[in-house]
């Protein structure tokens, strides 16, 4: 039962952090366009056409985690998308790219980088051990 | 469990579609497509410089770069100190004056932030309304390799 009520919660948190952070994106998608063309990774017309896509994206995934509707698909694209997004800023930073990291708009952008790096391992942590639970069988309560 | 995370994962996957593209349209003569600046707010150092005396050029990097090197004649307008720095440059724009500014390199971002400030929040525009400030193809790397 406390478990349960535990797990509730990282589902909770997990989905709500990426509802904000997508919401936040989507009020300013020029913003967050400039933010993913910071990383020089991708091009402009790549990073603009992503910048419109990726916040609804991780908002329909949070809205999966917290309603658990589609649960195990959206925590997967959010585990991936954190994945790939630890990756970019890591490269980055070896790089030397003094960049804003764009994952809630431009609240974050005073961030330093260990800030980014501590809460993005700390999401995906709470993702993977979402993931392992439902992978040994305890599948969430109602979850589809 | 692994086919049903990625039949819902592709559901998804297709559901943000619709939302996005619904954006993106909205958004369509908003934004470029194609470059991160529109190429009619962009200026080379020739052409900046063949502007001569009728260029204000703006250093968008932070104070201590400004303080180590700039452009001959630049003023410092960083987002840091622009509440403090823009009184400053504001005095010694016209309307028939061209704003230039430029950051690090042509991949820093600082130039193309300013720039939007200086025309969304200061309204430097010319005398037919038209855009005057523009950001530095390759900013003060470029300058440096076309005058030292």
């Amino acid at each position: 039962m406390v478990k349960s009520l535990v797990w509730r919660i990282v589902d909770l948190v997990a989905g709500g952090i990426f509802i904000c952070a997508g919401a936040l994106k989507i009020l300013d998608p020029v913003g967050f366009a400039n933010d993913i063309d910071n990383y020089k990774i991708l091009p402009w017309f790549i990073s603009v056409r992503l910048a419109f896509y990726l916040p609804w994206l991780e908002m329909f995934c949070g809205l999966a985690l917290i309603f658990r509707f589609l649960y195990h698909g959206g925590l997967s694209i959010l585990a991936a998308l954190t994945s790939v997004f630890i990756v970019a800023t890591v490269a980055a930073k070896v790089r030397g790219l003094d960049i804003t990291c764009g994952c809630f708009g431009h609240v974050s952008k005073n961030w330093s980088f260990p800030q980014h790096l501590a809460l993005d391992l700390a999401i995906l942590g709470a993702l993977v051990a979402l993931s392992f639970r439902v992978a040994a069988g305890n599948r969430p309560r109602n979850a589809i | 469990m692994k086919s049903s995370a990625v039949r819902q994962g592709l559901f998804l996957i297709g559901l943000a579609l619709l939302p996005a593209i619904s954006q993106a349209i909205y958004f369509r003569d908003r934004l470029s497509w194609q470059s991160p600046i529109a190429a009619s707010e962009m200026v080379t150092v020739a052409q900046a410089q063949a502007w001569g005396d009728s260029a204000i050029w703006v250093d968008a990097r932070p104070d201590e770069e400004f303080a180590h090197d700039h452009v001959p004649g630049a003023v410092s307008l960083n987002e840091d100190r622009w509440n403090e720095l823009l009184p400053q440059v504001l005095p010694k724009w016209s309307p028939e004056k061209k704003v230039v500014v430029y950051c690090s390199a042509q991949s820093c971002n600082a130039a193309r932030e300013v720039a939007k400030r200086l025309r969304d929040e200061a309204q430097l525009k010319d005398n037919e309304g038209r855009n005057c400030v523009f950001v530095l193809e390759g900013g003060w790397e470029e300058w440096l390799k076309k005058n030292r």
